[in-house]
């Protein structure tokens, strides 16, 4: 109760233009995390199978894919613009759990299979920056 | 040879204790773990705060810029990145509180005041950090959070420092 009590009594403090002041940063804060946390949405994808590339597709389609890993068949479902493991020989099914994926430079690999998909967008982007 | 003295003021005590004061506060943050890292909550700022209202922005300007030396003295990051970080911060903090010091008292109080100060200080931070520490634009992704912090920081700042200044009124 008196912190409460407290915080009201910093409440008077405040005056017109520091309302003024403090909508403005709000506003700041909704800008700039509208602005700089919008990722680009990717374009294309790419199945790699070990180290290489097996294909690349266009996300703007809707259909399934089935690739042969070293265990067995995965399905990866291709849905406009975003995409998924339907289907994994897998033990533990990660790759199907972490589900649909969107943006640029986003990943899923599928470890004992030995799959993984990556999306591609506009730019090619960095996935660690060491310093 | 002339024998050369240096009269020390009663002003001079004043900055040295505030300082004192800053320093104490700046280390003990530094041995608290932060919840996010690169997020502090700068409680230094509270007596610089404090002696810009008290005092003027004069002294404000010696206690900031001691504080930032010999912190980083203390802990042995004199002129290493992160003493450029605390330095850009703090002059940039500095620079933004000479300009609108004269904000009309009527209407803008010191949470005003604390508000675009902590701005300030994170936008000096990250100019250092993309000219010369990060150079890569992937680092404004983690602007959000700064200035998210800074809001926070900036408003808990200004009510703490008023609360001292109702304690100890202006002469």
């Amino acid at each position: 109760m008196a912190l409460i009590k407290k915080l009201l009594q910093s409440y008077k403090v405040i005056k017109v233009g520091d309302w003024f002041v403090i909508l403005l940063f709000c506003a700041l804060i909704i800008f700039s995390i509208k602005s700089l946390w919008n990722l680009p949405k990717g374009e294309y994808l790419e199945i790699y199978k070990k180290n290489e590339i097996l294909a690349t597709y266009s996300l703007n389609q809707k259909i399934t894919k089935k690739i042969n890993g070293i265990k067995g068949v995965t399905e990866i479902m291709i849905d406009n613009g975003r995409v998924r493991f339907s289907e994994s020989p897998c033990p533990k099914k990660y790759c199907i759990h972490q589900g649909w994926i969107n943006k640029a430079n986003q990943m899923i690999v599928c470890i004992p299979n030995q799959i993984s998909i990556s999306i591609i967008g506009p730019k090619r982007g960095y996935d660690a920056i060491n310093y | 040879m002339t024998l050369s003295t240096i009269n020390i003021t009663d002003r001079d005590h004043q900055i040295a204790k505030l300082s004192a004061i800053a320093i104490a506060l700046s280390l003990v943050e530094f041995f608290f773990p932060s919840p996010i890292p690169g997020v502090k909550p700068g409680i230094a700022n509270i007596i610089i705060l404090y002696t810009i209202f008290k005092f003027d922005i004069r002294m404000g300007i010696w206690v900031s810029l001691i504080r930032v030396f010999v912190t980083s003295i203390i802990l042995g990051s004199f002129l290493s990145p992160t003493f450029f970080l605390s330095l850009s911060g703090a002059l940039l903090s500095l620079l933004s509180l000479i300009i609108f010091k004269n904000l009309n008292r009527q209407y803008f109080s010191i949470i005003s005041l604390s508000l675009i100060a902590s701005l300030a200080h994170i936008f000096g931070q990250f100019i250092i950090v993309r000219i010369w520490i990060i150079p890569h634009n992937g680092i404004f992704y983690l602007l959000p959070i700064f200035i998210v912090s800074a809001f926070i920081f900036g408003l808990v700042t200004a009510i703490v420092t008023n609360k001292l200044l109702q304690l100890n009124p202006k002469k």
